[in-house]
């Protein structure tokens, strides 16, 4: 006998109670009164993360033109980045009801479906919307839009499969049919984070307008992330002001010319997205390549200069994760639309 | 929450708790992912009444700390085993009283699983009151690393990394409450095999 066995034997099996989870849940997100409980991550958001994709639309493409891709900003990419920021600081201040983002997510399902031999990924779509009034209230909608095979490859293999329309994988359903969709009202939380730190609608609005001056905040706060990784921490927490968050234009424009500066972004020339809207790419990766390999995470931006608004979002890595995770900015900005489940793109 | 975000994957963890700094919403997978087995390994130690708050404040603390979780060194389930058995640790005595519960009655009888092992439960049957004793009886810190050896499965290089603790450390805690724990159940069944030490 051993004697682990004999500790496992003694401990068993805990009681499963079904409705545990959501209780857990309830501890963190629904009781005010528990101060430390207060969390902003359930934060209904939950739809944010999540996104989706019409699978009629094409496969993304960096559509460079004569410029090779460089390490930093280049000349032309800074010049990009600036001009956007000058478009930024002329943007229209808060006016409406209601921040809104809007978004369409789309990625590949990290598990192979199908039985036997006929195995095949399969990519999901979503569509999201969250709106942040000003008195902090918020609400998120998501809507999944249905589930394809991913490649040609794949098509032919769930066809094999009996051409299913569900799935059911690691306790989730997915379908090929576009659900309903649902709107919830998030209380308790605060709506938004930035490298880390929860931040209300009011800190945002008081964050620093000067290039230096928000790098350094931005700088300061993420001071706690392992060595090697503020660079591509700080670079995602600038530009997640410029299209995740409402923030002021002034502060979008800061942010902008903060991201000509940094050294680690790289420009990739003139971009299309995947709704055919042009602008311009740049990324950089969250966590540094070499310290260990399946670290690295880049993420690549389309943003049109024209306007300062970010069109698009791609996240490849780390090398264990299958595929991309693209999110296309619908719509973000004022409005007085009122919340409700998105309409089928 | 669950139905309105991706469906949360092992391999994408490191990615989602990077993400997460930024897009805080993100950290929900994590939870769904990992709730049942975190909340399997305190409700074993400190029993299910005490485990709820618990493994809210487990969620809660990767949550506010998401920011120095570094992937290059520990994979999330490590790291959140490391967080329980932290808060665990301020919780002694709730322990000790469930050991001393464990010793008394056993685990639920209406719990499922382990039906393979029924002629091991049987003759654990009579071990058990002394095993509880000398399973309160060890220092806390060894305690650690042996339930994140029995109970969690973790390896020693997981269990160092999720604990501060050195490489060798983790062998050596381990290897005497092993010791302890052989000891106890010897002088109650000495038709127990003597094992070599060490393994996990």
């Amino acid at each position: 006998m051993d004697e682990l066995k004999t500790v496992r034997e003694l401990y068993g099996e805990p009681r499963l109670d079904p409705l545990l989870k959501a209780r857990v849940r309830g501890l963190l997100t629904d009781e005010p009164r528990r101060r430390r409980w207060r969390l902003s991550w359930t934060a209904a958001v939950a739809g944010l993360a999540a996104a989706a994709v019409a699978m009629a639309i094409a496969v993304p493409g960096m559509t460079g033109e004569a410029e090779a891709p460089n390490r930093g900003a280049t000349l032309s990419g800074r010049s990009v980045l600036l001009a956007a920021a000058t478009t930024a600081e002329s943007g229209p201040a808060s006016a409406n009801a209601y921040w809104r983002v809007r978004k369409l997510h789309r990625r590949t399902y990290p598990e192979q479906l199908g039985r036997g031999a006929n195995r095949y990924w399969v990519v999901e779509s979503r569509l999201t919307e969250q709106w942040v009034a000003r008195d902090g209230r918020v609400w998120s909608a998501s809507r999944a839009l249905g589930a394809r095979p991913g490649s040609e490859a794949d098509e032919e293999a769930w066809r094999r499969d009996g051409s299913p329309t569900e799935w059911s994988s690691q306790g989730e359903v997915l379908s090929t049919s576009p659900e309903k969709g649902e709107l919830r009202a998030v209380t308790g939380q605060v709506p938004f984070s930035m490298a880390g730190h929860e931040m209300t609608f009011e800190q945002l609005q008081r964050l620093p307008v000067t290039p230096a001056a928000l790098r350094d905040w931005v700088t300061e706060a993420v001071s706690d992330v392992p060595a090697g990784t503020v660079d591509g921490v700080v670079a995602d927490a600038l530009s997640g002001l410029l299209w995740s968050k409402p923030s002021p234009p002034d502060v979008r424009a800061a942010a902008y010319r903060a991201l000509a500066e940094l050294p680690n972004i790289r420009y990739l020339g003139g971009a299309t997205d995947e709704r055919g809207r042009k602008g311009a790419g740049f990324s950089f990766t969250v966590q540094p390549p070499g310290a260990r390999s399946g670290t690295a995470v880049q993420r690549t931006l389309i943003i049109d200069p024209d306007s300062s608004q970010v069109l698009s979002s791609t996240v490849t890595g780390p090398p264990e994760v299958r595929g991309e995770q693209v999110e296309l900015v619908l719509a973000a900005g004022w409005t007085n639309d009122r919340p409700a489940v998105p309409e089928l793109p | 929450m669950t139905a309105m975000s991706w469906a949360a994957h092992p391999a994408e963890d490191a990615q989602v708790v990077r993400l997460s700094l930024d897009e805080s919403e993100r950290f929900s997978a994590i939870f769904d992912t990992y709730f049942g087995e975190i909340h399997r390994y305190v409700a074993q130690r400190l029993g299910a009444d005490a485990a709820e708050d618990i493994v809210a404040e487990t969620f809660l603390t990767a949550f506010r700390k998401r920011a120095q979780y570094d992937p290059s060194r520990a994979g999330v389930r490590a790291w959140l085993y490391g967080i329980a058995t932290n808060l665990i640790g301020r919780h002694r005595r709730v322990e000790v009283r469930t050991l001393r519960a464990l010793g008394r009655h056993g685990p639920d009888p209406d719990t499922p699983g382990h039906e393979e092992h029924v002629a091991v439960r049987v003759s654990a049957e009579s071990l058990r009151p002394s095993l509880a004793a000398a399973l309160a009886g060890l220092h806390q810190r060894d305690r650690d690393v042996l339930l994140l050896v029995a109970l969690a499965g973790l390896s020693h290089e997981e269990i160092a990394i999720a604990l501060g603790i050195p490489y060798g450390t983790v062998g050596s805690r381990l290897n005497r409450a092993r010791k302890k724990l052989r000891a106890t159940l010897g002088e109650t069944n000495p038709m127990l095999e003597s094992e070599e030490a060490g393994r996990g």
